[in-house]
């Protein structure tokens, strides 16, 4: 995957609408990753990998929790779903698309960004440019940082900022 | 190659967040709720800004500082009111992917 140095991955375009400008070769790898994530999220909520896609709601009371957990659950992951749809016919497709589509876009990356964290154990301190390539998990490490570049250049074309 | 659903997937250590807020099980109904986001080391800082804009309208400016709060203080009151609103607020941050919890205000 490479990175553009000069022009923005998603660029706003008129009427509200917006370009994604990533090659074939880059659409077709983020749709399997964007596949690998529907298959852990068809797994279920309980899944190691996605403890931050399904935090707790009451951090203080287990009770209300399993409560909160048992009627948010199913509808956090439909939730989930859908905007994978959204996403799938997104890379599929090079037409403009809206800022509801965009916003989608942005939240499936997060999403992907927040299981692959949780696998590397990011912390506070840790930057994909500090990974040593014969490091196992480079190409990790990789795909993280191509994920948190490509969601910069998203919240800014949303925020409407020029880049 | 696949990058994220490897078939032993690793346990990391779940860091809940630390209270230091007594818990009393008397629940007053008219104490509003708080919804607290909490820091993580993975959601982006202009993400996080970018979410707090677009789920409760909040200026840009205040936003940022909210963010901040949560970068630098480990975490920050987002949104308040009944508890009904507290968890649909809840619920939207977590679709988004933020860390999120609500409690009773003191």
């Amino acid at each position: 995957m490479k990175r553009r140095k000069h022009e923005g991955p998603v660029v706003a375009r008129e009427n509200d609408m917006f370009e994604i400008t990533l090659s074939t070769d880059d659409r077709s790898t983020l749709l399997r990753f964007v596949d690998q994530l529907s298959e852990i999220l068809a797994m279920g909520p309980d899944d190691a990998r996605l403890r931050r896609l399904f935090p707790t709601a009451y951090h203080e009371n287990p009770e209300h929790d399993a409560e909160y957990q048992g009627y948010m659950r199913d509808e956090l992951t439909q939730s989930r779903a859908a905007s994978i749809a959204v996403v799938k016919e997104v890379l599929e497709s090079t037409e403009l698309i809206t800022a509801s589509q965009l916003h989608a876009f942005m939240t499936v990356l997060n999403n992907l960004r927040l299981v692959l964290g949780t696998l590397l154990d990011v912390g506070e301190d840790d930057f994909e440019d500090d990974i040593d390539e014969n490091d196992p998990s480079f190409g990790q490490w990789q795909l993280y940082g191509y994920l948190g570049w490509l969601l910069e250049w998203t919240i800014s074309a949303l925020s409407g900022e020029d880049n | 190659m696949i990058f994220i659903a490897p078939s032993g997937s690793q346990q990391t250590e779940v860091a809940e967040p630390s209270v230091d807020i007594a818990t009393d099980e008397v629940v007053d109904l008219q104490v509003p709720w708080v919804v607290i986001v909490w820091n993580d080391p993975i959601n982006l800082m202009s993400y996080v800004s970018f979410v707090l804009q677009k789920l409760f309208g909040y200026p840009k400016a205040k936003a940022d500082i909210l963010m901040m709060d949560v970068h630098e203080k480990g975490r920050a009151v987002v949104s308040n009111g009944p508890r009904e609103k507290a968890e649909i607020d809840v619920f939207r941050l977590h679709e988004h992917g933020l860390w999120a919890t609500m409690q009773q205000d003191t």
